[in-house]
């Protein structure tokens, strides 16, 4: 059995490049629901007459505390796919040069690091959504987080991988002078 | 770099033109001209090589260090 190649054109790294153009897209069009519903159910809250406008949701909560609910948890939802989006975005870009044969690409240092950054934003968010939730009342508000080791070590490996690829990308440099 | 390739000087004292050391060498006449304006980082022994033996030099002839 062939084995696959992981970097250059028709490689796995080619393969994830698809992937993430595909994850990409339907992000974008998840984010753009999720914007448009938010703006809508903002203009909905204070307009009972529009569709949809008196929520019943959550027993023992009025229409505008039901919506209040509701778009705390639609912004939660538009901060974490725009932190994904994000991650998506940067991953593409370094699967771009994954795919050309270019690891290591200057620009890919900035780019793992956005991913570190992304990353270490998601686990914020939830842990964010946690302590504002006990602000909500007790039927609406969300579940405890657990405190993921597995995420925050998965962080600190990008930011390690990071420096991995800023000496790669010195040696490089160095080598493109070396005559 | 206080470290200093004195191509140009050699290749007026031989007559020679950079294309042509690049002909017989075999390194490229862009990495030449990189040597030659003095931006390169690094030197292989192999490239020393070929360009003593085509200057007909001794790598002191090529190199000096000033301080």
């Amino acid at each position: 059995m062939p084995i696959m190649r992981t970097l250059g054109p028709g490689s796995l790294s080619s393969f994830m490049k698809a992937v993430l153009d595909v994850v990409w897209g339907l992000l974008l069009v998840v984010l753009a629901i999720l914007g448009a519903s938010l703006l809508y159910g903002v203009l909905a809250a204070f307009n009972p007459a529009m569709p949809f406008a008196r929520l019943v949701l959550f027993e023992g909560l009025d229409p505008l505390q039901a919506w209040a609910v509701v778009l705390a948890r639609l912004g939660t939802a538009v901060l974490f796919v725009g932190g994904v989006l994000t991650i998506v975005s940067s991953l593409r870009k370094i699967f771009a040069t994954l795919k050309a044969g270019d690891p290591f690409h200057p620009d890919n240092v900035t780019r793992l690091r956005v991913v570190a950054v992304g990353l270490a934003w998601l686990e914020l968010v939830r842990y964010a959504v946690w302590t504002l939730g006990a602000l909500l009342p007790p039927q609406a508000a969300p579940d405890r987080p657990n405190l993921s080791l597995t995420a925050w070590f998965s962080i600190l490996v990008v930011v390690v991988l990071a420096e991995v690829f800023r000496e790669g990308a010195r040696l490089r440099r160095e080598s493109e002078l070396t005559i | 770099m206080p470290v200093r390739l004195h191509l140009d000087r050699l290749l007026v004292q031989r007559r020679m033109s950079l294309a042509e050391l690049a002909d017989r060498t075999g390194v490229s006449a862009a990495n030449l001209a990189i040597l030659k304006a003095g931006d390169a980082r690094a030197l292989r022994f192999s490239t020393l090589d070929a360009l003593c033996r085509e200057l007909a030099c001794q790598p002191a002839d090529l190199l000096t260090w000033e301080p």
